[in-house]
């Protein structure tokens, strides 16, 4: 289940097989998501997304900065695709540009969280004990408290640069994923594989590496899809309550905040980055739950 | 009513809330003031003489250590201290009268998300593979992948742009509003944008749990006594179904509060949202740290409640 | 002898699974009297449980009634609207059930499940409800009944659960008690216990029971007639003491076979019936026991027996029976 920021619901499920099996695993699995039209819809999407965000990188339409390309509060057309904002600037080319922000801070968290959730799951999950003891205590306290208003805080001291917004929704939202893998590992941890390579003095690094991780990676990528949207959203939050990205970077939620005070006359330069956003997070939120059934039929809801 | 038990349990568990509040502002107070400390005062452009004095109104010449002390001893009486922004203004009445109007908006949401995410998730269970149960579940994840504001504006312009048009004026919605609270109708469309995406976690779960529910022995056990369906499912059903629901209100008040922050700036509502978006734009961090600590403070309250909601359902869970 | 209080003629229950048509119960057929005690025998998935979830038609999705009646004082239930089900529903028939932990609404007190099976049925005030469940409760042998009305489950022993459970059956004085496993859940001392409050019950109330069961000496220990299952079929039926003394169907024979008796010698080998239940989708051809008898003859392959006289009272689907496979047995070893 894809969560909206602040609810937790965990997915502790194992991923349940032996690495010699791990072949079979992934065909049928790529087997089982190419039947999901929903899950293949939003890959396409995601596609795209992906081809517009490097694309905006070297070409736009219009520069962005500039303002006044066109008459300011233009509906769509053919000269302005979408139309243009409150300055004058170009929607279509801000919107390019934006899915690259998106994009950016999505995976650009998922990667700081995978990391430091992965590392710090895998130590709680082995070791157990005292260990296991203080990181399960710093998971629950951070999930007591509401994280988008630390990432508030955190951007406040740090800056609103791009590097210190992805660190900002890393650092509140890394213990979904730390949950997941502590579960995982303790589940792993008790398999007759692994009791085998410790019986035969295999190093914990190595077991971890080697054994545990990749019977555990189908999960951890089901939980970093689901993570992308939630990061993705964040910063649509932050960006919409102006403490997002320095303008004139454009970002949906900046671009959203910006035409809402012109909803009457306008209304298209809020609904045309709502529209991405929502989009972008559904093809996340479809291809999760398609690579979770995918990843792990017994699942399935 | 309450036993001599439930009452010492109550106790302890409002200490360890107080106590999670004073830890929770510590550590806003403490990461705020590795900030040098003229970073406290928004004017620049102030003499020296003057800005000694406001520094020293706000303590700001003390140790980080003694700070800490009189902030820590001021939290234990209820003083937050005062606005840095707004000169001479006592923080904790302002948080206090901003916190009702949060309150009002919050509790609606909640109602609301509860009440439509039940309602969905139990049709949708009752009538599972149907077309009800496909659209409920379809609106779900619609509900959690659009960002709370964008419901907000979809609202909006439907309520306060395109039906104004349509009926010429005779519906209509104002964004922002005149008085502290809203009225009924002014909360309705923040606290539907506030609760949506909610509503659709919860309607998944309640489904998800109804199910599981609807397959158990007892429920077999109702039908054989000659109950009634409806019977069975509100008295049988329905409230062992509300034990894995009661679970996420923890975690929903806490999303309720992340919520309330776009939303209530979204619609100009003057409550802790907007006070906190504003005191960090403003940089008054001794506000930050106030309305920090009342949302440690209401998280808390939150979960006892539900410790509290949890042993009125389920019989076999005690203090 | 009076009329039957309870004609199961030709039932046949199937579910509608994505493998295909599960035939759990496959063409049953008997009777019973009022104030009878009817034991049904078989392996778990042989069909009794579904046939005792047909007659009160609480079979689930994907499970439905395809073929028969169930006449209940002569009406059909199977063609009965929802809400005359529902009427006799606890009322004339009750039903109990194998777990009583999981069978119990764990949320809500003792007392009230057993007023609440009541008032589904009758008009009385709170305060009469709660005199009649303690009275209930005392029935069936539960201590301190006064006080416990008012606890939930879980503040209740295994055994004593499954005598609420029985109370509960009881509350509406029903002319059949279907007690579906009601031991198998519960300590063994337990289970003589309430196999014997059950047979008290019996006499006192002259409620008639069906106990359905895995267990040949659970039948042994409380009814006078006996069905024997076997995937979804009858395959054997009679008065108890004649089917304990004389099994016909070689099933039956097994099953008694499979009893360890602690008077039996020692060097005599417990038999186990050899092989799985049969798969009730695609059920074996001819006799459905064949796969696993130790006697089957040719005709067994392909011809389906069905019930025939084997003696006073007593039926057998076979069609070698024990008689004549034990006398084939000694002459070939003689």
């Amino acid at each position: 289940m894809a969560t909206a920021p602040g609810v937790a619901t965990p997915e502790e499920y194992v991923g349940d097989t032996l690495a010699r099996e791990q072949t079979s695993l992934w065909a049928d699995a790529w087997r089982r998501l190419r039947r999901n039209r929903l899950a293949l819809v939003s890959t396409f999407i995601l596609l795209l997304l992906v081809v517009v965000a490097i694309v905006s990188a070297f070409w736009t339409p219009f520069p962005i900065w500039r303002q006044s390309v066109g008459p300011t509060y233009d509906p769509p057309s053919l000269h302005h695709l979408l139309g243009t904002d409150q300055r004058g600037r170009d929607i279509f080319s801000r919107l390019m540009v934006g899915a690259q922000v998106s994009l950016q801070v999505g995976v650009g968290t998922q990667i700081i969280v995978a990391a430091l959730g992965i590392t710090v799951g895998l130590l709680a999950g082995y070791f157990r004990g005292w260990l296991d003891g203080i990181i399960s205590t710093i998971i629950n306290i951070f999930y007591g408290i509401p994280d988008l208003l630390v990432a508030l805080i955190l951007v406040l001291l740090l800056g609103r640069g791009l590097d210190k917004i992805i660190f900002a929704i890393a650092v509140t939202r890394w213990m979904d994923m730390a949950r997941l893998v502590r579960g995982q590992t303790f589940a792993l941890r008790e398999r007759e594989f692994v009791e085998a390579a410790r019986a035969s003095g295999t190093r914990p690094n190595k077991i971890l590496s080697r054994h545990i991780l990749p019977n555990a990676l189908g999960p951890i990528i089901v939980q970093a899809t689901f993570g992308v949207p939630q990061a993705i959203l964040f910063e649509a939050f932050l960006s919409f309550l102006g403490l997002g990205v320095q303008p004139p970077t454009p970002s949906w939620g900046a671009m959203a905040a910006d035409g809402f005070h012109a909803l009457r006359i306008a209304p298209h330069i809020v609904l045309v980055p709502a529209i991405a956003l929502s989009l972008t997070l559904m093809a996340f939120n479809f291809l999760g739950d398609g690579l979770r059934d995918a990843l792990d039929p017994r699942q399935k809801r | 009513m309450l036993s001599r038990r439930a009452l010492i349990y109550l106790g302890e568990r409002l200490v360890l809330v107080a106590f999670t509040a004073v830890a929770v502002s510590s550590i806003v107070f403490l990461g705020v003031h590795q900030l040098p400390g003229n970073a406290f005062l928004s004017d620049r452009r102030i003499d020296p003489v003057a800005l000694q004095a406001i520094m020293h109104h706000y303590h700001l010449d003390l140790s980080l250590f003694d700070q800490y002390k009189l902030f820590v001893s001021g939290i234990l009486r209820g003083d937050l201290g005062e606005s840095l922004v707004n000169r001479g203004i006592p923080i904790t009445p302002l948080l206090l009268r901003e916190a009702t109007v949060s309150l009002e908006v919050g509790a609606a949401a909640l109602i609301f998300t509860i009440g439509l995410g039940m309602v969905l998730g139990v049709i949708a269970a009752i009538k599972q593979n149907s077309w009800i149960d496909y659209l409920a579940t379809a609106t779900s994840v619609v509900g959690y992948s659009m960002p709370n504001f964008v419901i907000a504006t979809v609202l909006v312009l439907i309520f306060a742009v395109y039906l104004y048009n349509w009926s010429g004026g005779a519906i209509y919605y104002e964004i922002g509003w005149n008085g502290t609270y809203g009225t009924l109708g002014q909360i309705s469309i923040p606290a539907f944008a506030l609760g949506f995406p909610y509503a659709s976690i919860v309607a998944r779960l309640t489904r998800a749990s109804m199910l599981e529910v609807l397959r158990q022995d007892y429920i077999r056990t109702a039908k054989a006594k000659g109950l009634s369906d409806r019977i069975v499912i509100i008295r049988h059903a329905l409230r062992n179904a509300l034990i894995p629901v009661v679970t996420i209100l923890g975690p929903l008040t806490i999303g309720i509060i992340t919520g309330s922050v776009v939303i209530e700036n979204v619609f100009g509502i003057p409550g802790l949202g907007k006070e906190f978006v504003q005191s960090i734009l403003s940089r008054d961090y001794n506000i930050v740290i106030g309305v920090f600590t009342f949302y440690a403070l209401a998280i808390g309250l939150a979960n006892l409640l539900v410790d509290f909601l949890y042993t009125a359902i389920d019989p076999r869970i005690r203090y | 002898m009076t009329a039957p209080v309870l004609q199961v003629k030709d039932l046949k229950t199937q579910f509608f699974t994505d493998d295909g048509v599960v035939k759990a119960v496959d063409g049953v057929s008997f009777d019973l009297h009022p104030g009878e005690t009817l034991g049904i025998v078989g392996e778990s998935g042989c069909g009794k449980s579904v046939t005792a979830l047909s007659i009160l038609r609480l079979v689930q999705e994907p499970g439905r009634i395809t073929n028969g009646q169930i006449l209940f004082k002569g009406t059909d239930i199977v063609t009965m609207p929802d809400d005359d089900v529902r009427d006799i529903r606890g009322k004339d028939i009750a039903m109990i059930f194998q777990d009583p932990l999981s069978s119990l609404n764990p949320v809500l007190k003792v007392g009230y499940q057993i007023e609440e099976a009541m008032e589904a049925h009758t008009r009385i005030s709170g305060k009469v409800a709660l005199s009649r469940a303690i009275q209930l409760l005392k029935q069936v042998r539960i201590p301190a009944a006064e006080s416990r009305v008012e606890d939930y489950p879980h503040q209740f022993s295994g055994g004593m659960r499954q005598r609420a459970m029985i109370a509960m059956g009881l509350a509406n004085k029903p002319s059949i008690l279907i007690a579906d496993e009601p031991t198998t859940a519960l300590d063994v001392t337990v289970q003589a216990q309430i196999l014997e409050l059950l047979r008290d019950l019996n006499q006192e109330t002259k409620t008639a029971i069906i106990l359905i069961t895995h267990n040949m000496g659970v039948v042994a220990g409380l009814c006078k007639r006996v069905l024997v299952m076997y995937a979804g079929r009858i395959v054997e039926q009679g008065p108890v003491e004649q089917i304990f003394h004389d099994p016909q169907h070689p099933y039956t024979w097994s099953l008694l076979q499979s009893i360890p008796r602690l008077d039996a010698d020692r060097k005599d080998r417990l038999l186990s019936i050899e092989g799985l239940p049969p798969d009730l989708i695609k059920p074996p051809s001819g006799c459905r026991f064949h796969p696993r008898c130790r006697f089957r003859i040719e005709r067994c392959f392909h011809d389906d027996p069905s019930l025939m006289d084997v003696g006073p009272d007593q039926a057998a689907a076979c069609w070698v029976t024990m008689r004549r496979a034990l006398a084939q047995d000694g002459q070939a070893r003689a």
